[in-house]
């Protein structure tokens, strides 16, 4: 339970790719979404800031965010604020080939962000002090989270409104240096699958849960008895200086997507009705 | 602490603060949207439950979830006393 990123089931993903707009490392993350259908990338708060657009740029790159950024007052919260929606917007842009400000992000009835037009992808954006992390997919849906692997979650009354009992056991018959990092890794993986399924905490942490790492993590029932199945992918990674990270993919059996491109991008159903009705056209002006 | 301690809204921000870690301002901090207070997160909202709890009060975590600014929080903390 304390050795993020072992054994899965489904589909694999790869580790998170570390970028920064302009970078050379975005092609990384263009070969895990083609490679395994999703894809992780994060940056450091420090490390975009300085890329940060200002003016008629940043207004344009937010495009709907900027009535939001606006209202925004305290100065950390505006930074994280703008550079996360650059961090996405410049994700997206790298896997749809598209510039990141044609891009419109729009938000579901819980809040959860996506790219409005462009459903061959999901989204999930997470971020904790300097760290600021991307989940996308082709497959579904994504969600993902990340935390300070050292965050104090165990002791405090906190197990009991985050765990299922049957974690909450395996969590007690730990080492005790050992509960803190299992805490962390339940919460990220928790967090995760509920921005996956847009529920947020609404779903209530303890009324779902996961098993130990080293073996195929998926969702169980309070019980500890399994509660998904193959279709959802759940990985835990560690990240240089002391977080931890965790993606939940729902695989919706679309298949591979060889081509996400936005200007490519077409529905074949659609494709096919359009081929249909030229032909049909086609062969009704021959026999006029 | 006693359930008293956190009926006044000064005292609720000012122990929100501390406790949890986080930089609340007084009293603007009161009717900031929570996404909006520096530091906060979903965690903080749990920890926030265990301290309503520790300190006498007993919201229903689902309420809390409806709360969009600590105003709002403090407000159900006089409701459910």
């Amino acid at each position: 339970m304390t050795t993020p990123g072992s054994v899965t089931l489904g589909s694999p993903l790869g580790e998170p790719v570390a970028v920064v707009p302009g970078g050379d490392s975005w092609s990384r993350v263009r070969d895990d979404l083609a490679a395994h259908g999703s894809a992780l990338a994060y940056a450091w708060l420090r490390d975009l800031e300085p890329a940060v657009p200002s003016g008629d740029e940043l207004r344009e790159l937010l495009g709907r965010d900027w009535t939001r950024y606006l209202d925004l007052t305290h100065s950390d919260v505006r930074n994280r604020y703008v550079a996360s929606r650059m961090l996405l917007k410049h994700a997206a842009g790298a896997v749809l080939a598209s510039e990141p400000a044609d891009l419109e992000l729009a938000y579901g009835p819980t809040g959860r962000p996506y790219l409005r037009g462009c459903d061959q992808i999901d989204i999930s954006l997470s971020h904790t002090e300097d760290l600021l992390l991307v989940g996308l997919t082709t497959c579904g849906l994504i969600g993902v989270d990340a935390e300070r692997a050292d965050r104090d979650m165990y002791g405090g009354g906190l197990v009991r409104h985050i765990c299922t009992p049957y974690e909450a056991v395996l969590l007690s018959g730990m080492p005790e240096k050992e509960r803190n990092g299992a805490l962390v890794r339940l919460w990220t993986l928790k967090e995760a699958y509920s921005k996956a399924i847009g529920q947020g905490m609404q779903f209530r942490f303890t009324e779902f849960g996961f098993g130990p790492d080293g073996r195929p993590v998926r969702v169980q029932r309070p019980d500890g008895t399994p509660g998904t199945g193959e279709e959802w992918t759940f990985r835990t990674f560690p990240l240089e200086d002391g977080y931890v990270v965790s993606a939940a993919v729902y695989d919706a059996g679309f298949g591979k997507l060889q081509d996400a491109h936005v200007t490519t991008m077409l529905d074949q159903d659609c494709v096919d009705a359009i081929t249909e009705a030229l032909d049909e056209e086609e062969s009704g002006g021959a026999g006029a | 602490m006693s359930a008293d301690d956190l009926t006044g809204l000064d005292a609720f921000l000012r122990i929100v603060g501390d406790d949890l870690g986080l930089d609340v301002e007084q009293p603007a901090g009161a009717d900031l949207a929570l996404t909006e207070v520096p530091g906060w997160d979903s965690l903080n909202l749990l920890r926030l439950v265990v301290l309503l709890e520790e300190s006498g009060h007993r919201v229903p975590v689902h309420r809390l979830l409806e709360a969009r600014s600590l105003r709002d929080i403090h407000t159900l903390v006089k409701e459910y006393g």
